[in-house]
């Protein structure tokens, strides 16, 4: 598997009257084609920053202070916005959180739809054009496509607009498409189908995909690789069944035991105490270890490397260190 | 609609009422400006038949129930001062302050959107900040002020442009010397309203260019001005058409005090001096003619603002009942 | 528990109605005919999804909304009646409290936190148990755990699950006998969330109120809640204690509810099947049936 998408090292940051928010700090990892890799972390942890900022979408404010994004290969950390209207659409694409906003609510959706396949396609015959936006509306799953590509978003349910966004995003064959927290704003019912449909259409096109959610079951259900954010920076990083059966992570474990499901027939759902910090001056050492508690006195002291577990499964806690204590995860395989 | 027809017809109504009865209690003497200098040495006598004559002995409520007949035929009656026909006096006149505000009304809103728009492109960059300071700046000037300096300097001092009048002496026809007499006046109406308007749209484009589907238009690879003008634009335009119909009655007045500066020969004076020397049965016509644009423009804004963004229809209920 | 919790009734909804007039033919059934009681010391949750109806119904309980039909018992007085409602509306606006899912906006932004918690007992004029109002303030901070530093705050400064807190000490200034929660979680974050229901389980246990917890997300709903309801298209589908409705559903929509929460484990979860439900089979017309104790499905007619 040739990597589609590699992140070296990158870190971006938001210049504010309050300061430097370093909203992410030096991630690295890779994308093979064709592979679901999952983002998940709390709000404010940076997921959707990354997003944005590998795709360039961000304001004038944010800046990418160091690292590589290398697509195929190449190097496109400088790239201006004109290459990068280029790369938009045809090489990654885009859905968002909220449906009901990300759809221009004075104009019908199937020019929305039209006007992405345009992009690419710019000599495209008008005939050509609907036949093009008429499939890519099949392909997402809205029935009676004809009629309903002359209506305005309006008249669509939040699950159909987020089909409609994934037409969109989808009309330029993209080889990676970000989803960030797609269905987070959408009912239980209408998530399930669109988790459903961006497995189907994934694989039916070979798309690479980034989700970005805070839902552990959504990524359980999509995820061939899992990546686990926290304040800024990727701490746990491996396929979805090592990430579930055995993390490594004290943060992973916190978020999986706040999960309902850890905590049945309980009085208490398990919680991890305290709030996530802030990014305007992060704290030495490791973020998380205030809320930690298996955190070691080097926690507060030294950032922990990635340590690697296997070949594809790395985590940063000096838990993994040779010296450090031997502790035992109190989720995944390793209790049952 | 029928509702709204006769929402118009009533407003229009009680405006006439109101009109009539505020300029006749208000102090001033109606037969000065019918018989000029000589009204002063009347005897009585002859102001109560001079009265008579007018009309204006008897009580206000029968003078304006004879008013509105006469009106309801379409006979508004004389202007005092000019001893003809209200409706040709207005119509000798209207056309320049149409010229005026007409002109002004487009080169107004025309400007304002580039200017608007400028400033969104370049937001908080050096061409963003010289307009919004020039802006702040020039609407401080109060409007008469700003047309005497502009008459010293440049009718006055240089000597380049008339300082009064729609037109030189006998040159009624004459384009060239129309134009010359609208620059000045037609420079204080435009300044005195572009930086508001020109603000404005600046603003709702960037409320626009921060939406989410402009993110969504950017992520499928729309560039920069696609996305400001294909999407922006289009869904600040009808808060825009709206505002424009409202602001006809602002910019009809900012024109009337401007007329009179430049001694313009439009409504504007005309207005001035029938409400200075209690020409009546004028300063009635005139005061419901600009009440009738100001409440039709506002019908207008109204029904632009439901026909034409397609959100406004019946999606308020549902997003009540679905509670968020 | 179940004991002691006895069979008091503190709310019986009855036949409840409200719809909103979209056109002059047209209108929307907000909620439709709609029963159910919540005892003395109960949690109910309330679950649907959004547009069901849901917090129009919650709304129509607290007397927000004045409903088209039917009929609320709030301890045996009938409050969507306007007169029993005035002559009890100190006594019905005290003793039973919301929380909004919004805390961003449900909370004044130009005003102290301590003034927000003590607003209440300012309006009705109660005398605040503990001396002063600041006191009161404090105490009601301690028990939400928030440090009392925050009361001279704003809420801008705080953090969603704090201001989410702050909602709730001021709904428990009144000490409530009913607490009507709208999503009260569904704007907070995961590890957020559960802080929160675990403190509303703690308040539920000290203060003992009844409490409607309306929420999307089922999981926290099983939690929870003692019983649940569900609710599709403004009629209410399936009532049950929440083990009986998780473990044992019967209406096909509540299946399809259930089935659509995702299980997190990848090898489960990506075999599993989910249980689709066409709204064409939805029956309109039917009335709840109980098909074991304390289990109520709505079906058509009473043979089904």
């Amino acid at each position: 598997m040739s990597s589609l998408l590699e992140i070296q090292n990158l870190s971006i940051s938001f210049h504010t009257p309050r300061g430097e928010i370093e909203a992410v700090r030096n991630i690295s990892f890779s994308l093979s084609e064709g592979e679901v890799l999952a983002v998940v972390g709390e709000s404010g942890c940076g997921k959707s920053v990354m997003c944005k900022g590998i795709m360039k979408l961000l304001p004038a404010c944010a800046q990418i202070k160091s690292g590589r994004i290398l697509v195929n290969g190449k190097d496109i950390t400088g790239y201006g916005e004109r290459e990068m209207c280029n790369l938009r659409g045809s090489f990654f694409s885009m859905i968002f959180q909220n449906p009901m906003t990300a759809l221009n609510p004075t104009m019908p959706v199937g020019r929305q739809i039209g006007e992405a396949v345009k992009q690419k396609q710019p000599g495209i015959s008008k005939k050509a054009l609907q036949e093009r936006v008429l499939e890519l509306m099949q392909l997402v799953g809205i029935d009676s496509p004809k009629e309903r590509m002359k209506l305005y978003p309006h008249h669509f349910s939040g699950g159909m607009r987020q089909r409609s966004v994934m037409a969109i995003a989808l009309a330029g064959n993209p080889r990676i498409l970000f989803a960030d927290e797609p269905t987070t704003a959408l009912d239980v019912t209408i998530q399930a189908q669109i988790l459903d449909l961006l497995r189907e259409v994934q694989q039916k096109l070979g798309t690479a995909t980034i989700f970005v959610t805070h839902d552990m079951g959504a990524v359980a259900r999509v995820a061939d690789r899992v990546a686990v954010m926290y304040a800024g920076k990727i701490v746990e990083i491996g396929t979805a069944e090592e990430i579930f059966y055995d993390p490594r992570h004290p943060y992973t474990w916190g978020l999986m035991q706040s999960l309902p499901a850890f905590s049945r027939g309980k009085e208490t759902l398990h919680t991890i105490p305290g709030m996530p910090p802030t990014l305007i001056h992060p704290p030495k050492g490791d973020a998380f270890a205030c809320r930690n508690e298996y955190a070691l006195a080097i926690d507060y002291e030294e950032e922990p490397p990635m340590f690697p577990v296997t070949d594809t499964h790395y985590a940063a806690t000096w838990l993994l260190d040779a010296r450090a204590p031997k502790v035992t995860a109190p989720v995944g395989r390793g209790r049952k | 609609m029928i509702k709204k027809i006769l929402f118009f017809c009533i407003s229009v109504w009680f405006l006439s009422a109101l009109l009539f009865f505020i300029s006749r209690l208000a102090p001033g003497d109606p037969l000065v400006s019918y018989y000029g200098e000589r009204a002063e040495k009347m005897s009585v006598k002859e102001r109560e038949w001079a009265e008579e004559q007018l009309g204006l002995d008897e009580p206000i409520f029968v003078q304006y129930i004879r008013w509105l007949e006469n009106a309801i035929h379409g006979n508004f009656g004389i202007s005092y001062k000019y001893k003809m026909d209200v409706v040709e006096v207005i119509g000798a006149r209207i056309g320049n302050t149409l010229i005026l505000g007409g002109i002004g009304f487009v080169l107004i809103f025309g400007l304002a959107m580039v200017l608007g728009i400028l400033c969104a492109w370049y937001e908080d960059r050096l061409p963003d900040r010289i307009i919004c300071q020039i802006g702040t700046v020039t609407s401080c000037i109060p409007e008469f002020w700003l047309s005497l300096l502009l008459i010293l300097i440049f009718a006055v001092n240089l000597r380049w442009l008339p300082s009064s009048g729609a037109y030189a002496v006998g040159e009624a026809d004459n384009i060239e010397s129309r134009f010359r007499h609208l620059i000045l006046p037609m420079t204080v109406v435009v300044t005195g309203h572009l930086w508001y308007y020109a603000y404005m749209i600046r603003n709702r484009i960037l409320e626009e260019v921060r939406a989410d589907y402009v993110l969504l238009a950017r992520a499928k690879g729309l560039r920069r001005r696609s996305v400001m003008f294909r999407h922006c634009l289009r869904n600040v335009m009808p808060a825009y058409l709206s505002i424009m119909a409202i602001s006809v009655p602002h910019i009809l007045g900012g024109t009337y005090i401007v007329e009179m500066v430049f001694s313009y020969p439009g409504i504007g004076t005309l207005l001035y001096e029938s409400a200075r020397y209690k020409d009546y049965n004028l300063l009635m016509l005139l005061g419901i003619l600009s009440g009738i644009a100001v409440i039709f423009c506002n019908m207008l804004s109204q029904i632009i603002n439901e026909k034409i963004d397609p959100r406004m229809k019946a999606d308020d209920a549902v997003r009540e009942v679905e509670g968020r | 528990m179940s004991a002691e919790m006895g069979k008091e009734i503190l709310l019986d909804v009855q036949h409840l109605s409200y719809h909103f007039p979209l056109t002059k033919k047209m209108e929307i059934k907000a909620v439709d005919d709609v029963s159910f009681k919540i005892r003395k010391r109960e949690i109910f949750g309330l679950v649907g999804e959004s547009g069901c109806g849901k917090s129009t119904l919650a709304r129509c309980i607290m007397n927000v909304y004045k409903s088209k039909g039917g009929s609320i018992f709030y301890k045996g007085l009938n409050v969507c009646d306007a007169g029993t409602f005035r002559k009890n509306q100190k006594m019905l606006q005290t003793s039973r409290q919301m929380i909004f899912q919004d805390s961003d906006s449900s909370l004044n932004q130009r005003m102290k936190v301590c003034d927000i918690i003590t607003e209440p007992l300012k309006i009705q004029h109660i005398t605040p148990k503990r001396g002063s109002m600041r006191a009161e303030a404090e105490f009601q901070m301690y028990y939400v755990g928030l440090d009392a530093a925050y009361l001279d705050k704003y809420p801008g400064e705080l953090s969603g699950g704090q201001r989410q807190r702050v909602a709730i000490a001021r709904a428990l200034a009144m000490e409530p006998e009913l607490l009507v929660a709208d999503e009260p979680i569904a704007s907070l974050d995961v590890s957020i969330q559960a802080q929160i229901v675990n403190l509303f389980k703690h308040l539920q246990k000290e203060h003992g109120f009844s409490f409607l917890f309306i929420a999307h997300d089922l999981a926290m709903v099983e939690f929870l809640c003692d019983r649940v309801g569900v609710m599709y298209r403004g009629k209410l589908v399936e009532v049950a204690k929440a083990g009986d409705l998780f473990g044992d559903p019967r209406h096909p929509y509540t299946k399809a509810l259930l089935s659509a929460i995702p299980v997190p484990d990848p090898v489960i979860e990506r075999a599993r099947k989910r249980i689709e439900f066409d709204e064409k089979d939805f029956c309109c017309e039917g009335t709840l049936v109980e098909i074991s104790p304390e289990h109520f499905v709505l079906e058509r007619g009473k043979e089904g």
